[in-house]
């Protein structure tokens, strides 16, 4: 039997108030989306302080959401999410042989993306300027359409973008935020994966492709020979463009490759806006300081040992 | 025809004359009317509807700066715009068919996305408009996901037919106006237009009555108007309308939600709302889900609405529907949904997004008006005609880059009207607005409206932005049957008339209005106290006076708190010398926490909440206040008389403000909170006015002088002298002051007065309330102190410590009665 791909996920949030909070509302995204590629096989969700009511629904990027309540004074939330994912990575191959056969050149897809066709209907609202990601100035568009000529097949210039934003841009963290405006990253040629997501969707959205914002998880290894530390891993983004006549495919600009067997999507949208894992409003004065620890691991390591692990590194936390 | 000499039409159509310069027939009996009176008449009619008008506090605030709104006194033109029923029948028909649409493409929108799919409107004319609202992409199933109240801008081509200009959905503004406007006309029209007789807007009126009544299941408590505060540019409006329609005004900070619903915080809990009257736009209306800093919406509004919770007039998600990019394709859509034409003509549209168009729209640019499509952030109107060729080389170039962001509308000269203008009548472009409302699956129409005029004879732009000149209009003709008039509103709107039903909005504003105003009258007193005490020592050059004034100056930074003023040993000299400088920031500056400027700010934030309680008369005090002191504020130089006498002003205005807030507000209404806040307040100030002047050991003169101090900075050296019929000892200003029970200012009488305030608040039936117990605490207290020994020293000592522990004990209990009194009546924790 092949060896099942089953990922274990943690993914804690904590908001800190700089002053007693009693009622705040809350969104939490920590669910991951089943997809033809991935599959849920379990989740569930832990609150503290204990909340007053939930409600869960998805909203219209197909994203698992939960409305929750709390009224009850405290000065910190915490929200963690655990989900156990299987992916199917066959199907990703698949998915991956389909968009090679059916991609069609950067100029036939712009021609049918600005006409009417049924397929791309629903893609087009991935085209436009969002509050996180407005559109590429001259420069950006020019150092895109490098990959992008007319007569070149839609998925090979991706790629090739893809490849570029990799080789050219150097992964250092502690310089950007989510905020960070996409010319300074193209400026110091630096960033993380959210930056590197963020630059290649509005690159794509300005040169009229429709580019989708995904979310989520990679399992990351540690050195040879050495444990691997639990909440060492963080949330991960990359970029999905749709090519007319094939579909939707993702890239992953941070590591140079498509994502098949490590990534584990939790959602996707126009940009971090529309799947932020928690986001809340609180009757409170004064700051909030968001802290965040991410576990990602497949299955088959010791599970026991894992929730040794994780035992400890709780009770050290408390 | 003297009086229509200067009446000379530059449009492509009149109103009142046809093209030979006869006047049109429905116009006639105007007309006449008007000649008949003569100019003077017309004079003396309008200058009575402007008084009207000012008399009821009609405003309109125009929103250029956030800090100081300026009230516009709205306008009304005695001559009426006049349209033949027959006329208006048919724009009635094409105004529901409209209304159908919109509410067919609102739930299209929101639920199946029919006209997306099948290509009747593209699909980038919808995602690329900032109104089409992801969080509410599946609220167009819901049953109660309706277009209920839909306004058009209307105004009459060069055809002579009625065209549509603009289609307001998400909060319409305007019906206030018109009604108001009516009942104004009414005023003079017995007297000017005697022979005309025009339908009524009470039959709307009720259908809108009704609405709501069928919402909320024939309980108009349920419903809210939700107004963004009295700084909106419509307020006047939100005030009037819900007093109209009965029901509450609220603001975003009025209403919680929970359990998938509204609430509305009152003092005895909180009370579910079902239906939204929304006068905020759809994207404030939830810093949840929607802008994340709107201050004006309630967080959690979006969920009620999706667990069916509650209705909304318009909902969320309507501004989609003011998307100029949807007119090209009207037609189309008229066609899909209810297989006809369209009743009512647009003006001729051409969406660039689409190749054939844009290329149109470049070629003949200077003949067309460029709009973008999403109006939501900014309004840009680029007219081609008057737009050099530089500029509408920049502007094609704009279009190229993002052609789907923008229109392009074919530039309509429209009709005007007469509007008696100082002394002469002139012609004006004018716009009207109507109202549809929605009523068993139909539409009705207002028999009537608002009209705007162009500000200016050459202007053919109307916006009312930049001020309102304002019409009634008449649709000529008898109702079929005649329903009384609604009962004219109190001019205060709706608000329940009883302590358990008032909101905690504003029960929380009365009690802060108590406290601000008597943090701002004991400043302003103590600020005076110490400056003319300043002049008096340069008269005297008493060496003593020295002394006690430093303590005076001392007091004024403890009680103001605007530390470390005139305790900074390292300024000692500079203050010494230069005290007016201290002092004039401790007045003026309004960044600095504790200054006077800064708590007459406050107080005028309370008051801008409570807007709807007081009366016109104190709300025209307060204005001259305001303005008076922000003149002096912005002064500098003045002398130290002029200072003095410019506070002494100011308290005259705050104890007329005072007398008027006690006199005009019932204690059902909230009167007992802004009691209680203003007790409150008195005593902390008070206690540590006490604490920094008489707890320290003082010489006997400048003991003599503080206390003299201390009691005129009170204005109670009278009523001191009147219970002791003695000279100033420490013992009995201290008797008088703390312990005395007959002194209204002193605390112990505060604290009994408080205690038997308390019983009649909603929550007094508890055992004991926490607030209570803060109060039952300081009176043992005071019961179980001796005052002989509370002032007994040690020949070594300084202070006197146990009065100083004993004003600390006390402070902190009104401080923990403040705290537990907002926490009880204002949080509604666990409710």
């Amino acid at each position: 039997m092949v060896n099942k791909m089953i990922y274990d996920i943690f993914h804690k949030t904590e908001f800190v108030y700089q002053s007693p909070v009693t009622f705040s509302h809350n969104l939490a995204r920590l669910k991951p989306k089943t997809t033809s590629c991935q599959k849920l096989l379990d989740f569930s969700m832990e609150i503290s302080p204990e909340v007053f009511e939930t409600h869960e629904f998805t909203d219209m990027f197909g994203n698992n959401t939960t409305h929750m309540l709390i009224r009850e004074p405290h000065q910190a939330l915490v929200v963690t999410g655990r989900s156990k994912v299987q992916l199917f990575p066959e199907y990703r191959e698949k998915h991956l042989e389909h968009i090679k056969l059916k991609s069609i050149t950067y100029a036939r897809a712009a021609q049918r993306l600005s006409n009417f066709h049924i397929d791309d209907v629903f893609a087009k609202q991935y085209l436009f300027e969002s509050a996180l990601i407005p559109y590429a100035p001259q420069a950006i568009k020019t150092y895109a359409l490098e990959s992008f000529s007319s007569n070149r097949d839609l998925f090979e210039a991706a790629q090739e973008f893809m490849e570029r934003i990799f080789s050219d841009f150097d992964f250092v963290s502690g310089f950007s935020d989510i905020t960070t405006p996409i010319e300074e990253i193209f400026e110091a040629k630096k960033g993380v994966c959210q930056d590197f997501a963020q630059f290649a969707i509005s690159a794509l959205r300005s040169i009229g492709l429709p580019a989708q914002y995904r979310s989520g998880y990679i399992e990351t290894l540690p050195p040879e020979g050495k444990e691997k530390l639990f909440g060492t891993d963080a949330s991960h983004a990359w970029f999905s463009l749709y090519i007319p006549n094939a579909g939707w495919i993702d890239f992953d600009p941070t590591n140079n490759l498509i994502p098949k067997e490590q990534h584990i999507l939790l959602g996707s949208g126009r940009d971090y806006h529309d799947i932020s894992p928690l986001k809340g409003v609180v009757m409170s004065s004064g700051e909030s300081k968001l802290s965040v620890m991410v576990d990602v691991r497949k299955e088959e390591t010791n599970k026991q040992k894992l929730s040794d692990e994780i035992q400890r590194q709780m009770q050290s936390q408390q | 025809m003297a009086l229509f000499e200067a009446y000379v039409c530059q449009s492509s159509f009149d109103e009142v004359h046809d093209s030979t310069g006869a006047p049109r027939a429905h116009w006639k009996k105007i007309i006449e009317s008007i000649e008949s009176v003569g100019l003077d008449v017309l004079k003396e009619k309008q200058a009575q509807i402007d008084w009207h008008l000012e008399d009821n506090g009609v405003t309109y605030n125009i929103y250029d700066d956030y800090d100081k709104p300026t009230h516009r006194s709205w306008s009304l033109d005695a001559i009426p715009f006049v349209v033949e029923s027959k006329e208006w029948n048919e724009v009635k028909k094409g105004l529901k068919q409209r209304a159908k649409l919109f509410n067919l493409i609102l739930k299209d929108l929101y639920g199946e996305q029919k006209l997306i799919k099948e290509n009747i409107v593209p699909a980038e004319v919808i995602f690329g408009h900032k109104g089409f609202l992801t969080e509410v992409f599946d609220f167009g199933f819901k049953e109660n996901f309706s277009l209920y109240f839909y306004a058009t801008d209307l105004a009459r081509g060069p055809d002579g037919k009625i065209w549509v200009i603009a289609d307001k959905t998400q909060a319409p503004s305007g019906l206030g106006y018109a009604i108001e406007n009516r009942l104004t006309m009414n005023v003079v029209t017995n007297d000017l237009y005697p022979e005309v007789e025009t339908k009524k807007l009470s039959p709307f009126l009720y259908a809108f009555k009704d609405l709501l009544k069928d919402l909320t299941g024939d309980d108009l408590s349920k419903a809210a108007l939700l107004t963004p505060g009295a700084y909106n540019e419509t307020y006047f409006e939100h005030a009037y309308l819900s007093a109209y329609l009965e029901i509450n005004l609220v603001q975003g900070q009025d209403l919680l939600s929970k359990s998938g619903a509204l609430w509305l915080k009152s003092m005895s809990g909180l009370k579910q709302i079902n239906t939204l009257l929304r006068r905020v736009d759809d994207r404030f209306s939830d810093p949840l889900e929607l802008k994340g800093d709107s201050r004006l919406g309630v967080t959690g509004m979006v969920e009620s609405m999706r667990q069916n919770n509650l209705h909304m007039i318009n909902p969320i998600g309507s501004a989609i529907l003011e998307n100029i990019g949807l007119n090209p394709f009207m037609t189309k859509i008229a066609q899909y949904f209810l297989n006809e034409e369209l009743i009512l003509p647009q003006i001729a549209t051409w969406w660039c997004g689409q190749t054939k168009e844009l290329d149109f729209v470049l070629k003949n640019m200077e003949t067309l008006v460029v709009k973008k499509i999403d109006r939501s952030t900014e309004i840009q109107v680029y007219f081609g005609k008057s737009m050099s060729v530089e500029e509408r080389e920049t502007l094609a170039l704009l279009l190229q880059k993002d052609p789907h962001k923008y229109v392009a509308q074919e530039d309509v000269d429209f009709s005007s009207v007469p509007y008696y203008h100082k002394g002469k009548i002139e012609p004006r472009n004018a716009v009207i607005r109507s109202f549809a409302l929605r009523k068993n699956d139909d539409y009705i129409v207002m028999n009537g409206g608002l009209v705007r005029m162009a500000s200016s004879k050459d202007s053919l732009v109307v916006s009312s932005s930049s001020g309102g000149i304002s019409k009634d209009l008449w649709i000529l003709g008898k109702d079929k049957t005649m329903p009384a008039f609604p009962a004219q509103p109190n001019l205060t709107p709706y608000v329940e008339t009883s302590i358990d039903k008032i909101s905690t909005l504003k029960a929380e504003n009365l009690f802060w209005l108590g406290r601000y105003l008597s943090r701002s009258i004991s400043t302003a007193r103590l600020l005076s106290h110490v400056i003319k005490k300043i002049t008096n020592f340069y008269r005297y050059e008493v060496v003593t006076s020295k002394e006690s004034q430093m303590i005076l100056q001392q007091a004024l930074t403890h009680m103001t708190m605007t530390y470390p003023g005139f305790l900074d040993p390292e300024n000692k000299k500079n203050l010494d010398i230069f005290p007016m400088r201290e002092l004039t920031s401790v007045i003026k500056d309004v960044h600095r926490s504790g200054s006077l400027s800064l708590t007459l700010m406050m107080l005028s934030n309370a008051n801008m909440n409570l807007k709807d309680l007081l009366t016109l008369e104190s709300w025209k005090l307060f204005d001259r206040l305001q303005k008076e002191w922000s003149a002096f504020a912005n002064r500098k130089n003045d002398t130290t008389l002029v200072v003095a006498s410019e506070l002494d002003n100011l308290l005259i205005y705050l104890m007329a403000f005072k007398k008027l807030v006690e006199d005009s507000i019932f204690k059902e209404q909230g009167l007992i909170l802004y009691h209680i806040g203003y007790k409150i307040e008195d005593a902390l100030l008070l206690i540590s006015k006490t604490k920094s002047m008489l707890s320290q050991k003082l010489d006997k003169l400048v003991g003599h002088d503080v206390l003299e101090g201390m009691l005129n900075s009170m204005e109670s050296f009278n009523a001191y002298r009147a219970h002791y019929k003695s000279s100033l000892t420490l013992e009995y200003v201290v008797e008088f002051l703390i312990f005395n029970v007959q002194f209204p200012k002193s605390l112990h009488h505060t604290i009994r007065s408080l205690l038997s305030e308390f019983k009649h608040l909603p929550k007094a039936s508890e055992v004991c309330t926490p607030y209570e117990d803060a109060m039952i605490k300081a009176k043992l207290l005071l019961h179980e102190t001796d005052l002989k020994s509370v002032l007994s020293i040690q020949e070594d000592e300084g202070v006197y410590t146990q009065l100083d522990d004993l004003l600390t004990s006390l402070f902190d209990l009104f401080l923990a009665c403040s705290n537990e009194f907002s926490k009880t009546y204002f949080a509604h924790y666990g409710e």
